[in-house]
Parts: structure tokens; sequence; C-alpha cells
């Protein structure tokens, strides 16, 4: 059992990150987020006014129940959804400000999204599948494509099922092409939504061990779950409740 | 090597080949619809034009009642007026169809057969020119007659003889009225044949072309000119008659076709691009989720939109390679049919571009402008709501007043029932709104165009039976020349199983215009009016019919109105009759075509104005029975009991056949119908699957939740096809609606070309139910095979499904 050293979100805590990764500005900085659905049941305030910064280098996990917010977060802070007020600045930008369009653009050559039903292309192989959002960011050449791509199946451990198409692989192997295909534009920051929630045990383990090399290599990551185990790895923990902050768990380093 | 997003494009379009087929398919109905109806218009329209250019058509003609000779031929071909002209002799004979049964047939004697100048008239097939006691048949006519080349026909000329000739070919006259709509077959012979039949040499009519038979008016006056020529040589003109320049003789039909056809055509059009619309946001829709994963990985919305533009270019493309192909061979196949019925040779069956064009342009284009609604309202959904909601979550129910009349507390009477499959199917139903309208416009169209074509039938019908019922006899004798209407009548008695008669004059008028022009041809008839009288009311479009206080009443034809716009109800027309001028006025116009000029006057007042009273030309008779066969048996023993007692009949018609003649000019219109019918059952029923296919396939999840909270597959499919019936009731439902006001337009429009008043308007209930079955089995079928399909997955399978 992990001891909960519960600290209040602080300008404290946020100082001790920047001073340990080295940066004085954070990566994504949420501010004051606010975020209401409205539905014919009435209004339901998904985020009460979220406070939280990441900083270069981080494994920052976001922890919390079911319906305490987690997702909805993810959603902001990659652009997937519009946040009713506050401000969410992603490598600078004012992320809040932007247009669909734009924040797609931003994804795309900033963030690596993982999601936890994998969201695979069912018809593209899975090379084609990491070779896409390449192809969308028209960043390198047609080859430089399929050999990055390939680079990143290895390093995944999935290189021999490149030509398969991605329903004829395991859970874990389809969740090791999701994280394949969020690296394929070399981001600086990798958002992951309950990577680990449709696997075993054994195979999330191997999952969150990818990530954990991932921010050894100098990525950013923020990572959303509700597996206490999985929270331990972080190199810090936030967790939600009702829509706020509730703790914040400081670790020294990755654990692995 | 292509880049990654097209090869999703070429995958989703073959990886997924029911959806593919179903997509494709539906396009291609709509588009096949457009090609075979807007090129069988033009096919069917050159074809008409060259064939009768390739005649040299007469811009009239004048028939004389003596003989005429080739001096008289020339002095009017050395008139200037007069571009080219020739002659021939026309005489109405009998020609024995069965032993016992005679029919009418008009025989042509032509001097020159291979030096015909006016209204050509060319080899079929077989002996040319005919050759000595032998006959060739008109080709449209060998049906009517019931022989076959080579057979041996007797025939009976007027003078009684009678002669067994050989039918020794056929000939193509497409100038004559096509044999079978007014059951009268038309014969060719030489005039060593017309001698050995007993027949004086000499032509009896003559055709003329005028040196601007474009100019109806200039052909009109040239027509007169040679009519007054020839009185003035001592003739005497029964008949003159002015051809519509350009026009075979069946032209009013043909255009109220051609007219049904562009009517037609516009509303397959409608009908396809709602199909096409339908099918790309359907497709949209069932790709939404993909679409959300590709802008969360980074795809801008050009860059999808792109992807899906291709995509539905290709379902295009591939729609159009089955639908031109098909178009081309229905459309020939459709003129062919139209062109053998109405006896013209199609010219070029060349498929015109602009048709072509319009299906490449609504099978590219319009998936294109599909498209970008769809994909521009999905733009302004977030990635994460698209994601999230294209689960079981999927529509808004629950938001609006129709779901709010479909919840609970509006449908308490179905507590107490076992109905919630059927509950659910009625929510569903409603649940994708945007789709449903979609849908429904799609059927809807489909519905009141189907039926509405069921109504132009039975309206058909109808006015069939609105001109022949003022016909209150069974059978009517016309004779050579007039006789004491007392006698005959007295005669016609003394048969046995004629029960009460009735007697008309018939003659000839023009009308005088106020230019002093005058008219073509018209046939004054003039039956006697009263409780008595055997000749009702026909069909009146305005005012009323002939009463007994009448004196210079007339009754005309309401397409003679919109031809002649001098003329009103309530106006004077001058008729010019026997040479002489008198004024009638039009007291009401009757449903009447314009190709048979018809006047109704009163027989009393007529026959003091012309000194021919006490006289008849025509004889009319009712029967004891009114069936067909007893009708003919009576008409035969009239015919024989008036050539016993020397009195010589011209003609005979039956109610019975009058009935099937009517019905045979409107056979050709009907038979388009049906064809358009089932064309458009297809295009509707198509649209129906391929919607509610992909409706299935993309609640397979839904269909997996189902299975999974203890649905067996019967009840899964029973939810599905219920909510497909449901789609197809309400489109039923709004598609016979919408038929009435269509039928109306139909009516007006095909009534206007045809008889110059709409039909008379009568909705087809046999087509109403006939529809719903259609629709109902559609719905069914189209829900339950993929509802089956997805049914066989295992619950993980379908929750898994992509």
């Amino acid at each position: 059992m992990i001891e909960q050293n519960i600290h209040s979100n602080t300008r404290e805590a946020r100082c001790k990150a920047a001073v340990r990764t080295g940066e004085t500005h954070p990566l994504i900085d949420v501010r004051n987020v606010v975020k209401i659905y409205n539905s014919l049941a009435g209004s339901v305030t998904a985020l009460q006014g979220i406070d939280l910064q990441v900083y270069a280098g981080e494994f920052l996990v976001v922890t919390g129940k079911s319906g305490s917010g987690k997702t909805t977060l993810v959603n902001m802070v990659t652009g997937l959804d519009r946040s009713t007020s506050g401000e969410i600045w992603v490598a600078g930008s004012p992320l809040h400000n932007f247009s669909m369009e734009k924040a797609a653009k931003l994804r795309g050559k900033t963030m690596g999204v993982v999601f936890q039903s994998f969201e695979l292309l069912p018809t593209l192989t899975v090379l084609q599948n990491v070779m896409l959002p390449m192809d969308f960011a028209r960043r390198y050449s047609l080859r430089e494509q399929r050999q990055r791509a390939m680079q990143l199946l290895e390093q995944v451990d999935i290189a021999e099922h490149a030509r398969k198409l991605p329903t004829a692989l395991s859970g874990g192997q389809q969740q090791r092409l999701a994280v394949a295909r969020a690296m394929a534009n070399d981001p600086t920051i990798l958002v992951a939504d309950e990577p680990t929630g449709s696997l075993d045990s054994a195979t999330a383990t191997a999952v969150i061990d990818l990530f954990v090399d991932l921010v050894r290599q100098g990525r950013t990551i923020l990572l959303v779950t509700h597996d206490k185990d999985v929270a331990k790895r972080g190199s810090r923990t936030v967790t939600l409740a009702d829509g706020e902050v509730i703790g914040v768990e400081e670790r020294e380093g990755t654990h692995a | 090597m292509l880049k990654p997003r097209w090869y999703k494009v070429i995958n989703d379009l073959f990886g997924n080949k029911t959806r593919t087929l179903l997509i494709v398919l539906s396009m291609a109905v709509g588009l096949f619809a457009i090609g075979i109806i807007l090129s069988a218009r033009t096919i069917l329209s050159e074809g008409l034009a060259s064939s009768f250019a390739a005649i040299q058509p007469s811009s009239g003609t004048v028939r004389t009642l003596e003989p005429f000779d080739e001096d008289f031929l020339q002095a009017v071909r050395s008139m200037p007026e007069v571009q080219e002209a020739d002659a021939r002799r026309n005489i109405s004979a009998r020609v024995e169809v069965a032993p016992g049964e005679w029919k009418n047939i008009t025989l042509f004697v032509i001097a020159d057969y291979n030096d015909i100048r006016v209204n050509k008239v060319t080899s079929e097939s077989g002996a040319w020119p005919p050759p000595e006691r032998e006959i060739l048949i008109e080709r449209a006519a060998l049906p009517v007659l019931g022989s076959n080349v080579g057979d041996v026909v007797r025939i009976k000329m007027p003078s009684d003889t009678q002669r067994e000739m050989r039918i020794a070919g056929l000939a193509y006259d497409p100038a004559q009225l096509p044999a079978q709509f007014d059951s009268t077959p038309y014969g060719y012979i030489s005039f060593k044949t017309l001698e050995w039949l007993g027949e004086p040499y000499g032509f009896n009519e003559l055709q003329v072309i005028a040196t601007h038979p474009e100019d109806k008016v200039w052909a009109q006056h040239v027509v007169n000119l040679v009519k007054d020529r020839a009185e003035r040589s001592g003739y005497t003109i029964p008949l003159s008659m002015t051809a519509e320049p350009g026009q075979l003789p069946m032209d009013d039909i043909l255009q109220g076709l051609l007219l049904l056809m562009g009517s037609l055509g516009i509303l397959s059009l409608f009908l396809s691009v709602f199909l096409v619309i339908n099918t790309v946001s359907a497709l949209l829709a069932q790709q939404k989720r993909q679409i959300a994963v590709m802008k969360a990985i980074g795809g801008g919305s050009l860059q999808i939109l792109g992807m899906y533009l291709v995509m539905v270019i290709s379902y295009g493309i591939l729609a159009l390679l089955i639908a031109i192909p098909l178009g081309t061979l229905g459309a020939r196949a459709l003129s062919q049919m139209l062109a053998t019925m109405f006896n013209f040779n199609l010219g070029t069956m060349e498929i015109p571009p602009q048709t072509m064009l319009t299906q490449i342009v609504i099978g590219l284009v319009l998936p294109v402008l599909a498209s970008l609604f769809p994909f521009l309202v999905n733009l302004r959904i977030s990635a994460a709501e698209a994601m999230s909601a294209y689960t079981i979550g999927k529509g808004r129910f629950g938001r609006n007043w129709i779901d709010r009349l479909l919840s609970g507390p509006n449908l308490w009477f179905t507590r107490k029932l076992s109905i919630r499959p059927l509950l659910l199917s009625i929510r569903n139903t409603f649940r994708s709104k945007g789709r449903l309208a979609l849908t429904l416009i799609t059927l809807t169209l489909a519905s009141a165009t189907f039926v509405s074509v069921f109504n132009v039938r039975s309206s058909l019908s109808s006015t069939v039976d609105d001109m022949i019922e003022w016909f209150n006899f069974d059978i009517m004798l016309t004779f050579d020349r007039s006789y004491r209407a007392d006698k005959i009548q007295q005669e016609a008695l003394n048969v046995p199983g004629i029960t009460q008669t009735d007697v008309w004059i018939q003659l000839p008028a023009r009308m005088v215009r106020s230019d002093g022009s005058e008219s073509g041809m018209m046939y004054m008839f003039a039956p006697r009016i009263g409780d008595d009288a055997l000749i009702r009311s026909p069909a009146i479009s305005e005012g009323r019919w002939l009463i007994p206080e009448d004196d210079n009443a007339v009754v005309v034809p309401s397409a003679l109105l919109q031809d002649e716009p001098e003329l009103g109800l309530g106006k004077e027309i001058v008729l010019k009759i026997y040479g002489k001028e008198q004024s009638f006025r039009i007291v009401g116009t009757f449903v009447g075509s314009s190709f048979a000029a018809m006047i109704f006057a009163d027989y009393d007042y007529l026959t003091q104005a012309t000194n021919r009273v006490g006289e008849a030309d025509a004889l009319l008779v009712t029967t004891r029975a009114h069936d067909a066969a007893s009708v003919e048996a009576e008409s035969k023993a009239l015919e024989e009991h008036f050539e016993r007692m020397g009195l010589r009949v011209s003609m005979i018609s039956t109610l019975p056949r009058e009935r099937a003649d009517a019905e045979a000019i409107f056979d050709a219109i009907v038979a388009l119908l049906l064809v358009m019918a089932i064309l458009l059952a297809l295009v509707g029923g198509l649209g129906l699957m391929g919607t509610m296919s992909i409706n299935v396939l993309e609640r397979t999840r839904e269909i997996g939740v189902l299975r999974a909270i203890g649905a067996p597959n019967r009840g899964v499919a029973q939810v599905f096809i219920l909510e497909g019936i449901t789609i197809g009731l309400l489109s039923w439902c709004m598609g016979s609606l919408l038929a009435i006001p269509m039928t109306q337009g139909l009516n007006a429009a095909l009534g206007g070309a045809t008889m110059g008043t709409p039909l008379t308007y009568s909705y087809s209930l046999p087509g109403l139910w006939l529809w719903l079955v259609v629709v109902l089995l559609l719905s069914a079928v189209a829900s339950f095979i993929p509802a089956r399909n997805a049914s066989r997955l295992t619950v993980r399978e379908v929750l898994a499904y992509e």
C-alpha cells in the first residue's frame, strides 16, 4: 500500500517539479478550467476550476474514481473538447483560443494521444496506422515515414506484425501499436487515457513499462488511470474527485 | 507507394464489400432511372424527327369523290405554291380475318412504288413493288390482321367483288396512323390488281407539300388552293386535311408520352438526389468515430474531407460504371419498344452526351455536395463528443416534442401490453431525426411517384370510360350514302335481337376564321337530342351538352379551343357546310382529342339547315345482350340484312371494339407507366434497403448491448424490422397524400398534351395497396438481413464492431 502523501496543488509543489526538471515554464498549464455538460437531466459540472501544470520530462498520473473528471481533463488538455471557461496552455500555445482545426494541428505536432479502447483504424495495417499521423502532419517523406514507423514498431516490439490489420493483434499489442502511433510525429507530450483499462495485468504492466521507458528517453507523459498500481509508477500523481484536485503525491523519479 | 490515408480510402471501399455494394447499388439505380428516361426521350425524339423527314411528309391531303388522272396531278404539281405533289387511290374495303368475320381495311394503290414523291412508302420485307394480284401489308398492321407473309387473304371490295390475294411482303408507311390504334390494317396493291378487283383506274387522293411546309398557316392556305383548283376542275371534295408540320399521325400521344417521361425523369432526378444525399450522409455518420480518431491524431479537416470526397467520388464512379451501360441498354430497349408501337424507325441509337453528362454530374458532383453538409456539421462537433456519441448514446432522443410525444406518459395505454420491442422500434425511428427526414423524403417521393403512376393509369381508364360513356348504343352502321331515317330504323328492328334504334347525320365542315382563312376538315355529327336518344352527352369539360330547345348550338372538342384562340365558350363559330357559311354558337366543350375534330349539333336543326330533313347517314342500335360476342353477332346479322335489302353499309363499329380501340391508344402510355412504376419501385426499394441496412450496420454495437442484456436473436431482429416497417409506413402515408397533387399535375400535363384537357382524376387504390405491400416487404427484408448478420456475431465481436 502506497502511503498517501497528499499535498494540495500549491505553487510550492509546482516549483519543486520545475526545479527537478530544470524547466521554469510548464509544458501544459491548465488554469482554472471549468467544464459544464448540459443535458436534459440538467447541468453537470465535470471540472470545477482545475489548476494543473505539467513540466517537461514529468510522468504525471491523474487518478480518481469513475466520474471524477479524469477523461474530461484529458479531452481539455488534448483539445479534443472545449472548456466552458479557463485557460489551457500547451507548449506555450493558448489551446483554449484555438479552433478545432488548429487544435488538431497542434496535436499532430506536439502531442500524441493514447486511448483506452486503442481507437486504431481497422482498415489500415499496423504499419499504415503508425504512418497516418506523419502523413497528416506532412513531416516526413513517404520513405522516411515508413522507416520511422518501422523503428517505432520495433521499439514497441511489434515490428513483425507490421503488415497485419490491427484486429489480428492481441489487446496488449494493439495498445503498443496505439503508443507507437502516438509517437509517430516525435511529440514532446504523450497523453494516455486509461491505456491499461482494457488489458490484463501482465500486459498492463508491460505497457506502463513502455511509458516509463519513454519518460526516461525524455518524453513528458500525462496518464489518466483509476488503477492505483499504475498510478504508483508516475513521478507525480494528481487525484481528482468531483472535478476538483483533492491531492498531489510526489515521488522521486519514475518507478521502473 | 500511396500515402497511408489513401490506403484507408481503398481499404474502406473494398474492405466492407456489403456496404460498398449497397451504397453503389443505391446510387446506381437512381442514375440508371435518369439515364434510361433521358436517353429514351432523346432517342425517340430524334428517331421520330428523322423518320418523319425521310418520308417527305405531306403538308396536306385532298380527297376527291370522282377519280382523277395524271393530268390533274401534273396541274397541281405545276402550281407555284406547291413544292411537290403525288397521288394515290385510297379505297375502304373489307378483309376476312376469320371465317365469316370481316374487318375494315384501307387499300392504297400507287402508280409507281419506286417513285413516290410524298409520304414515301418503302419495302420492309418480301416482294417490292406489290406483284399483280398480290398484296403488301403495312408492317404494323400484320398483327391486326392476324396473318403472316405468304398467307392468302380474302378481300371484299365496296362493289361486293371478292378476291383472294397472297400477302407478298411488308411495307413501311409511317405516315399512317399505326394500325393497332384504330384496328384498321393497310394494304398496298398495284393498279393492275385494282383492275382485277373490278375497280376503275384513277386516283382519289392528292398529297401535297407546300413551298414552306414548316409554316402551318401557309400549308393550310396551299391545301385550300389545291382544293379550290380541284373543285374548279369539277371534282367533289369530301375531305381535305392539313398536317401538323413535322408531326407523325400519333404525335399528340407520343408528345404526351415524352412529356410524361420528362416529368418522371425530373422526379427520378429528385429521387436520386435524395438517395445520394441519404446514402452519403449515412456513410459519414457511420464513419464519425473514425473521423474523430483521425482528428485526434492530428488530421486536418481538409485532409479528412479530401479522403471522404475521394471515397464518395469512387462510389459515384462505381455506380456510374453500372448505371451508364445498363441505362444505355434500357433506353435502347424502351425506345425500340415505343418505336415499334408507334411504327417508326429509330435513327441513331447513340446515347446523347448530355444524358451521360447529367448522370456523371449527379453521380460525382452530387455525392461531393451531399457529403459537404454532414461533414461540416461533423466539424462543429468536438472529437471527444464524436467518439463518445458513437456508442449506444447515439442520437439525442428526448429533447423535443416528438420525443416527448413518444415517451411514457403519452403512451399510458401500452403499459399493460407486451409491446416493448414495438415501443423501442418507434422511439429508435425518431432518434436520428436528420437521417429519418432524408430517408422519409426519398421514400415519400418514391411512394408518391409510384402511386401517381398507378393513378395516371387509372385516370386514363376513367377518361376512356368518360369518352365512350355517352354512347348508349351497341352498334353503329355508317352508310355509303344517305337513306331515309325511318326506313333504315324499321329495317334494323326487323333483325331479331335489336331493341332500339336511332340515327344521326354526319357531314364534313370547315371552320372559317375571322380573317377568311379556313381550318382543316372537321366532322360534324348531328345526333337526335332527347330522352330516348341513343347518344348521351359526352364528358363535358366546360359549358353544357345540347338540349332540344337549341337551334344553332354546337359542342366542340376542348382541344379545338386551344388550337383556335378566337373561339371560346359562348362565342360564335362560322362553319362552311356544303360550300355555305353558317354561324353556330359554342355552348359547351367536351373532352376530346384534336386529332379527330368532331363538332356536335342538333339533328333537327342541322337537317333543316342543310335541306336534309328525314335523312340519316348512320344508324345506331341497341342489342338485347351487350357482351362483345353477342354484339359482334348482331352486327354481322345487321350487315347481312342490309346487304340483302340493297342498303350499302360502308362501316360497322361496335361499342366493345370502340372501347378496345380507345384503350389501345393509351396502351403505349400505360405500358410505359408500368415500366416506370417498376423502375421507381426499384429505385425507392433499393434506396430503402440501402438506408435501412446502413442504419442497422451503424447500430451493430447496440445489437450487442441488447443481446448482452438477454434479448434473443429473434427479439433483436424484431426491433429492427419494426423500425424499418415504421419508416416504410410513414413514407407510405406521406407518399399517398403527396400523390394527390402529383397525379393532378401529371394528369394535367398528359391530358393537356393529348386531349387539351386534364385526364379524369382517379385515385388508384390497387396501386396504393400494392405499394404498401412492396414497402412493407422491402422494409422488413432491408432490416432483417443486416440484423440477422449482426446477430450471428458473438456479443464480444459485436461490441467491438467498428
